[in-house]
């Protein structure tokens, strides 16, 4: 058995003409029946009002409206025919804040370029295998942005991830060495502070938390 | 620490509703991925494309120098945040495509570049001094037509660029963001 995915319709806006080009011939190489290109966010709107794709793979830096106003616009507009789309971001930018700033604006992935085949396959398998729930609040309508939250079970429980060999994904890889550099840097800067040892106790106060 | 015994009792701030659409898209596709076959015959496509990368390259270098030369002419009245935006945009550009189109050593070269550009919080001459370094060996890079990884000459040309970061952060620590990373929530 594999995936029928004849049966879909992807989008992809990409304002690089032979980034587009190469995207599609990704697709179409994969078996996806239906692959529309746009050249930009006001354009990938149209075509998705359009054709009401299943999937969407979108370009982060586009004029004149950019993948997170187009993502926006796919989320909120009255028009939409599908909000609950899911929305794949490609970008160079891989930092942590831009990886944030593309989640609050209702990206379901984030696919960092360069990319290659497999890449773009496992965000694939993502939003089809792992859909997220969405959230509705006063000022956020998008993917639920705690991805723990859906479908945990004790079945489907995979344990705690604590060491480096646990975890495949480079992304969450470097995220999770970023955050253990940024705690030792807070542990190394109140001992200096207090003139502690390692090992020494000592209690964490407001400051301390960032 | 949180020290009110109550904190995990208060009542949720914001109202939030938690809708789980149907999964149409897997009820369209069904179960069983793709074969290794049909991943390295795009794999393939991907590493034989044809695509000459000079044009679109030097496109996003004369948008970079653009940005150097306006940032440099307006130092100090020029809003930082829109300075370096003129500069890491295109370097992101060069990121990204690089890599697709055969020429690794650039998006290595220009991840470096946007990693400067994402952690400067001043922008003044020597800052500029550094991006121009970036930017010449870049166009080096491109005019050279240098794909892959560039070699021993590409890692001595990315060990220089390192160094001149590392002194200039040395040298001025002040123009560096300064604040941790935020570690509250996950993607």
């Amino acid at each position: 058995m594999a995936y029928e995915l004849h049966k879909i319709s992807v989008l992809v806006v990409e304002d690089n003409q032979p980034m587009l080009d190469i995207t599609k011939s990704l697709l179409l190489t994969f078996g996806i029946g239906h692959v529309v290109g746009a050249q930009n966010g006001e354009q990938g709107y149209d075509r998705f009002c359009e054709y009401n794709n299943d999937i969407i793979i979108a370009d982060w830096m586009m004029k004149p409206m950019d993948g997170i106003s187009f993502t926006r616009l796919v989320r909120n507009d009255p028009k939409s025919p599908n909000p609950y789309v899911p929305i794949i971001l490609m970008t160079g930018f891989s930092e942590r804040r831009r990886v944030i700033q593309a989640r609050d604006a209702g990206v379901t992935e984030f696919l960092v370029k360069p990319f290659n085949a497999k890449d773009l396959y496992r965000r694939l398998v993502q939003v089809i295998e792992r859909p997220r729930q969405f959230v509705r609040a006063p000022d956020f309508f998008g993917p639920d942005r705690r991805r723990k939250s859906v479908g945990k079970t004790i079945a489907n429980y995979e344990g705690p991830f604590r060491r480096d060999a646990d975890m495949k994904n480079p992304e969450i890889l470097k995220m999770m060495r970023q955050q253990q550099m940024a705690a030792h840097d807070t542990l190394d800067r109140i001992r200096k502070r207090e003139g502690l040892n390692k090992g020494d106790k000592f209690d964490l106060s407001p400051q301390d938390d960032r | 620490m949180i020290s009110d015994p109550d904190h995990y009792k208060q009542k949720p701030r914001r109202k939030a509703e938690y809708i789980k659409p149907p999964n149409l898209l897997k009820a369209k596709v069904g179960s069983g991925g793709l074969s290794d076959n049909i991943l390295a015959k795009a794999q393939a496509l991907l590493e034989n494309n044809s695509v000459d990368f000079q044009p679109l390259a030097e496109l996003y270098l004369n948008s970079l120098f653009s940005g150097i030369e306006r940032t440099r002419k307006d130092l100090k009245n020029g809003e930082t945040e829109f300075q370096i935006a003129s500069m890491l945009y295109p370097a992101m550009q060069l990121k990204a495509n690089g890599g697709m189109f055969h020429y690794p050593l650039v998006t290595t070269i220009a991840d470096r570049l946007v990693q400067f550009l994402e952690v400067i919080e001043l922008v003044d001459d020597n800052a500029i001094e550094i991006v121009l370094a970036f930017h010449t060996t870049l166009r080096a890079v491109i005019m050279g037509k240098i794909q892959g990884d560039g070699g021993t000459h590409g890692a001595d040309l990315i060990a220089a660029l390192d160094q001149a970061c590392m002194r200039f952060f040395e040298r001025y620590p002040d123009h560096k963001v300064g604040g941790q990373p935020d570690h509250s929530s996950s993607f």
